[in-house]
């Protein structure tokens, strides 16, 4: 009798297995609309580029990408699936934590390389899909690479400080006196392109200047100058027709017939080439609305 | 004497040099500016395409011509018109060009096919083959802008 109950378990327990194999698979694979859509946020937001070492061959999304700052380098980290390396084991309640307050896995306060000053406006529902697609991508094992900070921009314990004068938390409600194109326009180049992080000029410590927003800067990443995108005719981009924009946000074409090549090249390659042209087209609406600054 | 046809020599030879060095110079700064002016040709013939494109006034007689332009331009000898070391001061054409000139080389000659299709969508007249093959002489000039040329500073 114990013998044969022995052999029992033993038939069973495979049995279980396979039983509770692709069922626990299943509770963790998203729905195929959710994961289209994520994608669709993944190319919006420009995750790729930051996260990518293409000059290096590195894998997609697996970090490794340095990025030169005035407040030195940030090496980016691995964002696939991975459990050890990546985000494989972050739950959706910590994924999105760290795009609202900008605080990972255990309270560790991440530095605003990671543009969350931006990506707080996203919307849950945006933020799920999102995770939803990164986690179909193939995991790497690479391990992060430690930032090369100059003090005191390294020192992790100032992060909250930093937090309360620049970090304003939770999703931009829409601006009902305003067209929906326009809202979804603020909410591309506002949450998802996150185009102030380089556009609008830093203050000493690596705030977001609001006064000069979208007005470029002399030092951008890797030390390329970042043009004025606001509507000032001469300074900014107030010469461009929405088309212009749109047509630029698309193939990379400046109005004089100029194509971008190097940062902007590949925000265009990586993202805005890959919305729909009423996305671009909303982009370009909102933009020519932000003030001019000189 | 000797020493007197000596010093003829050498002034003359120094002369010659000096002479030479300036020609030099201002070889390369006539090849730069020629090659910008090839660049602005370029330029000037995707945004009277892009006129058309985006229905800002431009003709399909217009993208007919600005073919014709590019084409001219993208048939030019590459070696000539970047000579080595020909860059610097108002240039932003990096280093790499020369380090790496196959593959410069090789986008350079890019163009001519990506040019050859505008030609074609611009005798069809088709608004949307036309923006397509606009997109391509467009990937073509941006691929090697983003590798090969510095960031305005």
């Amino acid at each position: 009798m114990g013998h044969r109950s022995l052999i029992l378990a033993i038939t069973l327990v495979p049995v279980a297995l396979a039983a509770s194999g692709p069922s626990a698979v299943a509770a963790e694979t998203p729905p195929a609309d959710a994961v289209r859509r994520g994608e669709y946020v993944f190319n919006a937001a420009g995750c790729l580029g930051c996260h990518t070492d293409e000059k290096g061959g590195g894998a997609p999304l697996a970090g490794g990408r340095g990025l030169a700052t005035p407040f030195g380098t940030f090496h980016t980290p691995n964002i696939t699936p991975d459990p050890t390396h990546g985000i494989g084991r972050w739950t959706e309640a910590q994924f999105v934590k760290a795009f609202r307050e900008g605080e990972g896995p255990g309270g560790t306060h991440l530095f605003p390389a990671f543009p969350y000053a931006s990506y707080t406006r996203m919307t849950d529902a945006d933020l799920k899909d999102l995770r939803a697609y990164l986690m179909t991508r193939p995991a790497s094992a690479q391990a992060n690479r430690p930032h090369d900070l100059d003090p005191p921009f390294g020192w992790r314990f100032l992060l909250p400080v930093w937090k309360a004068l620049y970090l304003d938390e939770g999703p931009l409600p829409d601006d009902p006196s305003k067209p929906a194109e326009w809202n979804r326009g603020r909410y591309l180049v506002e949450a998802l392109g996150h185009c102030g992080e380089c556009h609008t000029p830093r203050d000493w410590m690596g705030g977001m200047d609001q006064d000069r927003r979208f007005a470029g800067s002399s030092e951008g990443p890797e030390g390329d100058k970042i043009p004025n995108i606001t509507p000032e005719p001469k300074a900014g981009i107030g010469g461009w027709s929405v088309g212009d924009i749109a047509s630029f946000l698309e193939i990379g074409m400046t109005p004089d017939g100029d194509f971008v090549g190097s940062g902007m090249g590949e925000v265009i390659r990586n993202s805005t080439s890959k919305l729909t042209p009423e996305d671009r087209r909303a982009i370009a609406v909102y933009l020519k609305s932000v003030p001019a600054v000189k | 004497m000797a020493s007197r046809k000596f010093l003829t020599i050498t002034a003359a030879s120094t002369l010659l040099a000096c002479l030479a060095c300036t020609a030099v110079a201002q070889d390369k700064e006539s090849v730069m500016k020629m090659r910008e002016q090839t660049m602005k040709t370029m330029g000037g013939a995707m945004q009277a395409t892009g006129k058309f494109v985006k229905n800002e006034g431009g003709t399909v007689d217009d993208v007919k011509a600005a073919a014709a332009r590019l084409t001219e331009a993208a048939s030019k000898d590459i070696a000539s018109l970047f000579p080595a070391g020909s860059t610097g001061g108002e240039s932003r054409a990096k280093p790499e060009i020369w380090t790496s000139w196959d593959v410069f080389a090789k986008q350079w000659a890019d163009l001519k096919p990506a040019a050859a299709k505008l030609t074609e969508a611009a005798a069809s007249g088709d608004r949307q083959q036309i923006a397509a093959a606009m997109g391509g002489v467009g990937k073509a000039c941006g691929t090697c802008h983003d590798q090969f040329r510095a960031p305005k500073q």
